[in-house]
């Protein structure tokens, strides 16, 4: 079973795009992170898929200058990104390793952020309460970091992101370990982003995840491109095969016990090594929607939420050897 | 590769010329980065381990005073510890693991990201860390270096005669000016060297603790020989294991432009490896 290849031309190519990549390919040693690369992304928001070391932090971290191309041009609203800092001003990235100065507090460090984007002392404040209220850490702002939840961690990530009003948003695995409030909230943050002009390039190996904000993907394996435009047909692939997601909970088995009760939960994993919950679903949209009243509901928080991305990589083999 | 169709509801279109870019708030960005990394320098675990070095000679007059209260002799301890152990071992020591760390850091803790995607040029990064270095370090050794003169002279007749303001001070300013330097080099060490720590160390030892002491030319390499000449011509000391000709050797000028020089030169060619090096951030996926 394969895709059809459209007879129009994407609508991403037609347009004047705002990261433009052309034959770029990078590579480590002998390790291939981007192979022959070309993609446009116009503005509003994106969707950047693909499983694990399919390449895509490489691209986002070739799109904000931290790495330099091995062959091939790289260019954000117009300009080479490598050694640009006079670009990133209006760029914001959201990286999507765990780091930060543990020891600021949640406010120290987007201000910080700010501060080292330029902004002005008074700017930068209002900026920093304005970012933190964009993402719903205002109460938790004063508390150190490192007694962060890692939901919290997220927001405080895409925050310094959001810190300096960047023209263009890298987003590296926002809504990665977040519990399912906080992925709704973030999922919204970027709709609205994408719809105030902003670009939003997100990165996700979770089909559902980049399918809540935006229908334009593109959809990276191996460093190559396998396909971009529309997701719709993606998730006709996708849908044909169970979805695996993990859940941790304060209470397994009370979870388990509502969950089962489901029509579309087809399988159910429980007593798994890390304590979590494999649950297989053929309708994740249903799932991911029930998630968040269930997690409200007394003994049946739910603390993480991710999907295996089995069933994503079984597409994959469908896209590249149909 | 396949193509699919796309929503048709885009966003306009941006003009195709590429954005004129603004480089107003740089001075303030640079600002705040020399801030923030002179306080991960004193919050660095380091802070601690450099403080216990810095007290040893400290402790080491008092014990001196307090146990050998016959045979006390100020001069002799005084050289023994401002002069052999602070600029011997305590300043090179502590420029090492200071300055090695002042990158490595941030890339262990994988937070250089956050300054790389900043409109900082790359050069400036380095040059702040590396200032913000200088000061915490040379704040440090140059007060325990006046604790330790307090320490071996106070109550003496010597102490406000003698020693301050214009000895301690000298000396003070002498250590510092060796400290920028070993600062500057093993922060550019740092950039090149993968076990910087251990060739630091070598470094120290070969160089600066042995051909330093042996009159040739190579010892005009040293930091130690430039702060020794200088020793020996603003404050008329004369250890004779020196091995230092005060006829031949350089002047005090000299001496201090072939130090400050040596430490821009260093500098320049760390900010610009710094420039030019990808930092690549190994993020959980491994891509």
């Amino acid at each position: 079973m394969h895709l059809e290849p459209t007879d129009q031309v994407a609508g991403p190519s037609q347009v004047t795009p705002i990261v433009e990549l052309r034959s770029v390919s990078k590579w480590y040693g002998n390790v291939i992170g981007l192979n022959n690369l070309t993609i446009r992304v116009p503005a509003g928001v994106t969707g950047l898929l693909g499983p694990n070391g399919a390449g895509k932090s490489t691209l986002l971290q070739l799109a904000t200058g931290q790495l330099r191309p091995s062959q091939g041009v790289v260019r954000v609203l117009g300009h080479a990104p490598w050694n640009n800092s006079a670009l990133n001003r209006y760029l914001g990235l959201c990286p999507e390793q765990d780091a930060f100065y543990e020891w600021m507090t949640g406010w120290e460090f987007v201000h910080t952020c700010a501060r080292l984007s330029g902004l002005p002392m008074a700017d930068a404040r209002d900026a920093t309460a304005r970012a933190l209220e964009q993402v719903r850490m205002t109460d938790n702002m004063g508390r150190a970091i490192r007694g962060y939840s890692k939901g919290m961690r997220q927001r405080t990530k895409v925050a310094q992101a959001l810190v300096h009003d960047p023209l263009v948003l890298f987003l590296d695995e926002p809504l990665s370990g977040t519990d399912p409030v906080a992925r709704r909230e973030l999922m919204d943050i970027i709709i609205a982003l994408g719809a105030q002009g902003k670009t939003v390039i997100m990165s996700s190996h979770v089909l559902h995840e980049v399918q809540g904000v935006t229908a334009n993907i593109i959809l990276l394996n191996r460093g190559r491109l396998v396909a971009e435009g529309n997701i719709q047909q993606i998730r006709d692939l996708i849908d044909q095969h169970p979805h695996r997601i993990v859940l941790r909970a304060s209470d397994p088995r009370a979870l388990a016990a509502k969950l089962v009760r489901c029509d579309d939960v087809v399988g159910l994993e429980l007593g798994r090594k890390d304590g979590s919950i494999l649950a297989e679903t053929h309708a994740p949209d249903t799932f991911y929607a029930r998630l968040a009243p269930i997690s409200l509901e007394d003994g049946t928080a739910i603390e993480e939420v991710y999907s295996d991305d089995d069933n994503l990589e079984a597409v994959f083999k469908y896209l590249v050897n149909p | 590769m396949m193509k699919m169709t796309l929503d048709p509801e885009l966003p306009p279109p941006i003009p195709a010329r590429p954005m004129p870019l603004s480089r107003r708030g740089a001075g303030a960005a640079v600002w705040t980065l020399f801030l923030l990394s002179v306080k991960q320098q004193i919050r660095a675990q380091r802070m601690f381990i450099v403080v216990l070095l810095c007290a040893l000679p400290v402790a080491f007059a008092i014990l001196a005073r307090v146990y050998n209260t016959e045979f006390f002799q100020a001069d002799d301890v005084e050289i023994a510890l401002v002069f052999y152990f602070i600029p011997h071992a305590i300043v090179p020591l502590t420029a090492l693991l200071y300055a090695t760390g002042m990158v490595q850091d941030e890339i262990e803790e994988q937070t250089l990201t956050y300054l790389l995607t900043r409109p900082l040029p790359k050069w400036s990064i380095y040059v702040c860390k590396l200032l913000a270095t200088m000061l915490v370090t040379g704040l440090l050794v140059g007060l325990f270096t006046i604790v330790t003169y307090v320490a071996i002279y106070a109550g003496s007749d010597d102490f406000w005669v003698k020693i301050f303001p214009v000895r301690a001070l000298k000396t003070t300013a002498l250590v510092s000016l060796a400290l920028v330097t070993y600062t500057s080099l093993f922060g550019c060490l740092s950039l090149f060297v993968r076990r910087a720590l251990v060739v630091g160390v070598a470094y120290i030892v070969i160089l600066e603790g042995v051909i330093a002491f042996i009159p040739f030319l190579v010892q005009e390499f040293t930091v130690m020989y430039h702060f020794r000449v200088l020793s020996e011509r603003w404050l008329d000391l004369r250890p004779s294991d020196w091995s230092i000709d005060l006829d031949t050797a350089p002047d005090a000028q000299t001496c201090v432009l072939r130090l400050v020089v040596t430490s821009l030169v260093v500098t320049a060619i760390a900010a610009f490896a710094f420039t030019w090096r990808e930092f690549r951030v190994k993020t959980p996926e491994g891509a």
